[in-house]
C-alpha cells in the first residue's frame, strides 16, 4: 500500500488513467450500441479493434513514415492511417455482423449462440494476423508483438509543478471525447440516428413505422466499428505497438466498462471507460499492476449490486423499458 | 517437445532447428544408421503436454527427448519420463525447483538455471554496471517472479524498490511513475519481451534514463523490435554463448539452412541433439544405456563445456553468461559476466 | 435473404423434422422401449467405453491419436476429454437447465485443482503452515480421499458466495459479474504467492492410493494412463446418475420452468433465486471434481493453466452439443478435445480451423448437434416467429 505516492501524485495518476480510460471508452462504444439495438454482446469487437491497429501499421509502412519524417508526411501518414484504421474496423464489423449475426438474426436464435458464433470469429479474426497472413505474406504478421513507428515525439505540454501533461495524452483524451460527443449527437440528432433510437426502444413498432431493421443494425456495427478504428489509432500513437492477440485484454476491460457505465448507454460507456481506466491506474499505484484487473472487476460487482444496470443505467433510446 | 505454436512459439522453435541442423550434420556423416526426431507441440501448456509425454514414454522406439521448453511442461511431465526411464535434456526450463524439488533422474538441462542467472545479473548491475539503486520489476509468471527474487537476494540494500506487471499488460503508467520517484540508476526487469517493449519506451519517455537490464527472456531479435529506439544501450543477459564465440560455423549453417540468424537457445538445440547423437555413436540404442551416457557425458559443446552433476544441472563453474547491449537495434555481445 | 423463403416452408410445415428424422424417430423408440431392452445396449456401450483405450481394429483404430510417431497417448487424450465432459455436465446445469449463462466457470475447475493441491502435496505453503502450526511430520498431508470432499465444500461455498449476491441479476450482466469473478480467482492464485505457490503453482499432487502394480509403480502413474481414464469415466457415469436424476426431479422441473419464463414461475410459487443458487452451486461441484482428477494426473498445477479462454471453451462444448441437453453436451466436450488432438499434423492451423468450425455449425444448427428436444421446439418457435415477423413486414 502506497498511499502517499497516490496522494503525491494524484494530478499525474490522474491524466494517466483517463489516458487509459479513453481507449476503453471508445471501444466500449461498440459494444453499447450493438447491445443498445440487439441486445447481444458482440465478443469480437475486441478483434475489431486489433484490425484497426493493424491497418495504421499498413499505412504507415506503405508510406514510409517513421519518426524521423518530415511534418508534411507525418500529418498525411497519420490522417490516412486514422482513416484506414476506421475503414478497417468499421468493415471488420460489417463482416463479421454478415457472416456470424445476420443469419442468426433470420433464425431468432437465443443469445448464447450470438456468443458462441463471435467467439468463432474473435479466433478467427486473431488467427488470421497470428497465422494465416505469416504464412502468406511472412513478417510482421505472427505471434511477435510488432513495433509502430512513433511518429510524433511524446512532449510535455503541460507542466503543472508535480503533474505533467504530454500532448499524446491530450490527444488521446480530446480525440476520444470529441467521437463520443459527435457520436451522441449524431444518435440524438440527425434521421438516421432517430431510426436507431426507433429500433433500439421497440423493434416491431420501429418496423411498423417503416424503419429498416437491417440498415440500422448494419449502422450500428458501421458506427461502433468506426469509433474502435478511432481508438486503435490513438492507441497506437499512444503505445506504438500492435499483436496479433491485442484486443483480447482490451476487449474484456472495454466491455467491462460498457456494463459499469450502462450498457446500452453511449454517455454510461465515456464514464464507464474513463472510471475504470482512472480506478486500474490508482490500483496499480497502491498496489502493483499485477492486482489492477482484480481491482477492476471487484469495483463492477460492487456498482452492480448497488446499480443493477450499471452507473448510468440502461437506455440507447432513453425510454427503454 | 515445447511450444510450437501459441504465443510463446518463438523462444522454442530456433531450438528445435538448431537440433535439426545437429541431426541433418550428422546424418551427412552417418548414412548407415537412420534416426528420426519428432516434433511435439505443447503450445506451452502443462496439460497439452501429458498427452504427448506419455505417448513418448510409452512408445519405446524414443531413446532421448529435447525439452521440455519451458518450465511449467516440465514440472508436469518430468515423473512420467522418470518413470519410463526416458532421458530428457532440456534445451530453455530454466526454474531452479526442476532440479531441486522431486527430482527426476533423467532430468538434465544445458543452461544455466534461474538461481545462477540471477546471481550473475546482481553481480553485472552491482560490480559492472555499478548500479547503487535498482529498481527490480518482474512480469509475475512462472519465469519472471523467482528470477526477480534471486537478484533482490543478490543485491541485498541496493533494491531501492520493487513492483510486480503481469502478461498482456501494455500501459505501465504506474510503475513508471514509482520509478521516476524512486530514481534509481538501474532498473532490471524479468520478463519477456511483449511487455519489456513497451515498458522501456513508456520508461523513455517519461524521461527516465536509468540503464535498463533484462534476463534472458529479452533474448532474440524480439525486444529490440519492440522497443524501438527506446532499446537503445539496454542490456540483455543470456546464458548463451554468442555465436561469433560459438567454435565451427553454426551460425553461418543456421543462417543457409533456415534463412535466419540463430534465435534464443538455437545454439543449445544444437548442443542437446550433438549429446544424444554422440550417445548413439558410442552404441546407446535403448533408454538405459542413453540414460547411464548422458550421466557421464563430458565434452566441448558450442555454449559451454558440459558435465552434468547428480541433479542433472551443468556444473555451476560451466555456465557461462553473457551480457549484450542494445546496439543499433541489434543485441551484441558486451562481456562475460564474471563469476562469483 | 432469397432462399429463407423456401427454408421456412419446410421449417414451419414439419416443425418435427429437427435430425432430418421424423419425430418418432430413432430416439423416442429409444426413450418408450422398455428397461429389459436398453439395459444390454447401455452395458454394451458402457463396457465399450472401457475398452476404448484398447481398441486397435483397423479400421476402428483410426479414431486413436497415436497411430502416427509424432501423434499423443490415446488413453491421456481420453482421460482428458472425460475429465471436459464432468466440466461440460456441470456447466450445462448452470447454462443449459437453468439457463445461466456462466462466463467464469474456469474458476470453479480450478478451486478444485487448488484444493487438492494446496491440501494434498506436502511441500504445498498450506500444507506447510499447518505442519508447522500443529507440529506434524515434514511428509505430512491431507489425504486424497479427504481432498475430495474439502474440494466440494470449497467450491459450494464459492458458488453461494457468488450468486448470493450476483444471481438477481439479469442475464448479459451475470455474464460478466461471473466472468469477473474468474478472472479473480486465477489472478489471486498468482499473486497471493505465500499461500498458492504464486505464478509457478504446486507440485507433488497426491494420486489416488492404488496397490502397487507388478513393476513396483503406484497403480495410478503417467504411463498406464488408462487406468486414470477408468477413474475419470466411473466418476462421470456417477455424476451422470445424478444429475439425472436431479433434472427430472422437482428442482429439475423448477429450473426449466425458470429457463423458460421466469416470471411465470415465480407466480406458480417456484422460488426462482433458490433453485439458481442450486444450479450455481451444483454446477460448481462438478466443476470442481473435475479440477480434483485434472490436477491429481497433471501432479502440478499453475494459475496459467485456468485461463478465461478455459471459459469460454467449456460454453463452447455446452453450446455446440446442444445446450440442455447432457449426451449433447457430452458430445460437444468429445469433439472439442477430441479433435484438435486427433487433427495434430495440421499443426498451427488447428485454433483457425476451429474457429472456423464454431461460427460454421452455430450457423447451420444453432440449437446444437444433439439438440434439447425441449429447447429445439422453443428455437423453432421463435424462428417461425420470425419469419412471419419477415412476411408481415
Amino acid at each position: 500500500m502506497d498511499f502517499s505516492s497516490l496522494i503525491d501524485q494524484i494530478g499525474e495518476h490522474t491524466a494517466n488513467g483517463l489516458t487509459k480510460g479513453a481507449i476503453y471508452a471508445l471501444v466500449a462504444l461498440g459494444y453499447t450500441l450493438v447491445y443498445g439495438v440487439l441486445r447481444l454482446i458482440n465478443f469480437a469487437h475486441s478483434e475489431v479493434f486489433m484490425v484497426g491497429t493493424w491497418a495504421v501499421l499498413g499505412v504507415y509502412t506503405v508510406l514510409g513514415a517513421t519518426g524521423g519524417s518530415g511534418v508534411g508526411l507525418v500529418i498525411l501518414a497519420t490522417a490516412l492511417a486514422a482513416l484506414a484504421a476506421v475503414v478497417a474496423s468499421a468493415s471488420t464489423a460489417l463482416i463479421v455482423e454478415r457472416v456470424a449475426y445476420r443469419p442468426l438474426r433470420k433464425k431468432n436464435a437465443p443469445p448464447l449462440i450470438f456468443l458462441i458464433t463471435a467467439i468463432g470469429c474473435s479466433l478467427v479474426l486473431v488467427e488470421l494476423f497470428g497465422h494465416v497472413f505469416r504464412v502468406f505474406f511472412g513478417p510482421p504478421f505472427g505471434r511477435a508483438l510488432v513495433s509502430i513507428p512513433s511518429l510524433i515525439d511524446t512532449e510535455v505540454w503541460l507542466d503543472l509543478g508535480k503533474t505533467s501533461i504530454t500532448n499524446m495524452q491530450i490527444i488521446v483524451v480530446v480525440g476520444a471525447v470529441v467521437m463520443m460527443v459527435a457520436l451522441d449527437t449524431f444518435v440524438n440528432k440527425t434521421r438516421l440516428g432517430r431510426g436507431v433510437r426507433a429500433v433500439a426502444q421497440d423493434p416491431d413498432t420501429a418496423a411498423l413505422m417503416g424503419v429498416n431493421q437491417d440498415r440500422v443494425i448494419m449502422l450500428v456495427f458501421i458506427l461502433g466499428g468506426a469509433m474502435a478504428g478511432v481508438a486503435a489509432i490513438l492507441y497506437t500513437m499512444n503505445y506504438d505497438i500492435t499483436k496479433f492477440d491485442i484486443g483480447f485484454l482490451i476487449g474484456v476491460k472495454a466491455f467491462t466498462a460498457a456494463v459499469l457505465g450502462g450498457i446500452g448507454n453511449l454517455r454510461g460507456a465515456l464514464v464507464g471507460g474513463l472510471l475504470l481506466g482512472v480506478v486500474e491506474v490508482y490500483s496499480s499505484t497502491l498496489f502493483s499492476s499485477n492486482w489492477e484487473d482484480v481491482t477492476a472487476f471487484v469495483v463492477l460487482i460492487l456498482v452492480l449490486m448497488f446499480r443493477p444496470t450499471g452507473i448510468l443505467g440502461e437506455s440507447l433510446g432513453k425510454a427503454r423499458a | 517437445m515445447g511450444a510450437l505454436s501459441g504465443s510463446n512459439a518463438s523462444v522454442v522453435l530456433p531450438s528445435v532447428n538448431g537440433a535439426k541442423l545437429a541431426l541433418k550434420q550428422w546424418s551427412a556423416d552417418n548414412d548407415d544408421c537412420e534416426i528420426s526426431l519428432e516434433e511435439f507441440d505443447t503450445e506451452g501448456d502443462p496439460a497439452k503436454a501429458t498427452p504427448a509425454a506419455t505417448k513418448m514414454a510409452t512408445d519405446e522406439t524414443f531413446i532421448g527427448v529435447m525439452g521440455g521448453a519451458f518450465s511449467g511442461e516440465t514440472r508436469a511431465t518430468k515423473a512420467t519420463f522418470d518413470d519410463a526411464g526416458l532421458t530428457m535434456i532440456s534445451q530453455s526450463a530454466t526454474a531452479t525447483d526442476l532440479t531441486t524439488e522431486e527430482p527426476a533422474a533423467v532430468f538434465h538441462r544445458v543452461i544455466g538455471y534461474d538461481e545462477v542467472q540471477g546471481a550473475a545479473i546482481g553481480r553485472y548491475l552491482r560490480d559492472v554496471a555499478g548500479a547503487k539503486k535498482v529498481f527490480v520489476v518482474d512480469d509475475s509468471t512462472t519465469y519472471g517472479e523467482p528470477l526477480a527474487t534471486k537478484v533482490k537476494d543478490e543485491l541485498g540494500d541496493l533494491v531501492v524498490d520493487s513492483d510486480k506487471t503481469q502478461e498482456g499488460q501494455t500501459e505501465f503508467s504506474a510503475v513508471v511513475s514509482k520509478i521516476e520517484s524512486a530514481k534509481p540508476d538501474a532498473v532490471f526487469y524479468a520478463g519477456y519481451a511483449a511487455e519489456a517493449g513497451p515498458f522501456l519506451k513508456q520508461l523513455r519517455d517519461a524521461g527516465v534514463t536509468a540503464t535498463f537490464v533484462g534476463g534472458d527472456g529479452l533474448y532474440g531479435a524480439d525486444f529490440p523490435k519492440a522497443a524501438g529506439d527506446a532499446a537503445e544501450g539496454a542490456i540483455v543477459t543470456c546464458p548463451c554463448l554468442p555465436a561469433d564465440k560459438a567454435e565451427g560455423t553454426f551460425g553461418a549453417d543456421y543462417e543457409a539452412e533456415f534463412g535466419e540468424a540463430p534465435g534464443a537457445y538455437a545454439a543449445e538445440g544444437f548442443d542437446v541433439m550433438t549429446i544424444f547423437l554422440a550417445g548413439i555413436k558410442d552404441g546407446a540404442r535403448d533408454r538405459k544405456a542413453m540414460e547411464e551416457f548422458v550421466d557421464g557425458y563430458t565434452g566441448k559443446g558450442l555454449t559451454k563445456d558440459y558435465a552434468f552433476d547428480d541433479k542433472g544441472d551443468v556444473a555451476e563453474e560451466n555456465v557461462v553468461i553473457w551480457s549484450y547491449k542494445v546496439t543499433d537495434g541489434t543485441l551484441t555481445a558486451e562481456q562475460e559476466i564474471p563469476k562469483a | 435473404m432469397s432462399d429463407s423463403g423456401k427454408g421456412s416452408d419446410t421449417a414451419v410445415a414439419s416443425p418435427k423434422g429437427l435430425l432430418g428424422l421424423p419425430h418418432l424417430g430413432l430416439r423416442d423408440k429409444w426413450e418408450r422401449g422398455p428397461i429389459w431392452m436398453k439395459l444390454p445396449v447401455v452395458l454394451a456401450l458402457v463396457s465399450f467405453c472401457f475398452y476404448l483405450p484398447f481398441l486397435n481394429i483397423l479400421p476402428f483404430a483410426q479414431v486413436r491419436t497415436d497411430l502416427s510417431a509424432a501423434g499423443t497417448d490415446w488413453s491421456s487424450v481420453l482421460f482428458l476429454i472425460v475429465v471436459y465432459m464432468i466440466v461440460a455436465v456441470g456447466l450445462n446445469v448452470v447454462i443449459g437447465l437453468a439457463g445461466l449463462l456462466d462466463l467464469g466457470y474456469v474458476g470453479f475447475y480450478a478451486l478444485g485443482a487448488y484444493s487438492v493441491a494446496l491440501f494434498g502435496s506436502s511441500s504445498s505453503p498450506v500444507t506447510i503452515s499447518l505442519q508447522e502450526k500443529f507440529g506434524f511430520s515434514e511428509g505430512w498431508a491431507v489425504p486424497f480421499a479427504a481432498c475430495i470432499p474439502l474440494a466440494i465444500a470449497f467450491a459450494l461455498v464459492a458458488g453461494v458466495i457468488l450468486g448470493a449476491p450476483t444471481l438477481r441479476l439479469r442475464g448479459d450482466y451475470l455474464a460478466i459479474v461471473t466472468m469477473g469473478f474468474g478472472e479473480i480467482i486465477r489472478i489471486i492464485l498468482r499473486n497471493a504467492t505465500d499461500i498458492t505457490g504464486g505464478p509457478k503453482g504446486v507440485i507433488g499432487i497426491p494420486k489416488p492410493p492404488g496397490p502397487v502394480d507388478a513393476d513396483g509403480r503406484d497403480f495410478f502413474n503417467g504411463l498406464d494412463v488408462h487406468r486414470w481414464y477408468w477413474l475419470a469415466l466411473i466418476v462421470l457415469f456417477l455424476l451422470m446418475f445424478l444429475v439425472r436424476r436431479l433434472e427430472n426431479s422437482r428442482v429439475g422441473r423448477s429450473w426449466l420452468a425458470i429457463r423458460e419464463d421466469e416470471d411465470a414461475a415465480r407466480i406458480m410459487g417456484v422460488n426462482a433465486f433458490k433453485f439458481k443458487l442450486w444450479a450455481f452451486a451444483i454446477g460448481a461441484m462438478l466443476g470442481a471434481i473435475a479440477g480434483v482428477l485434472f490436477a491429481s494426473k497433471q501432479g502440478v498445477v499453475e494459475p496459467n493453466g485456468f485461463k478465461l479462454n478455459l471459459s469460454f471453451l467449456f460454453v463452447a462444448m455446452v453450446v455446440i452439443g446442444g445446450s440442455g441437453n447432457m449426451m449433447g453436451a457430452l458430445f460437444g466436450a468429445f469433439l472439442i478435445t477430441y479433435l484438435p488432438e486427433r487433427f495434430r499434423f495440421l499443426d498451427q492451423w488447428r485454433p483457425f480451423g476451429f474457429g472456423v468450425a464454431l461460427v460454421a455449425v452455430m450457423v447451420l444448427r444453432p440449437q446444437g448437434l444433439i439438440p434439447n428436444r425441449r429447447r429445439a421446439r422453443e428455437l423453432e418457435d421463435r424462428k417461425a416467429e420470425a419469419e412471419e415477423a419477415a412476411v408481415d413486414v
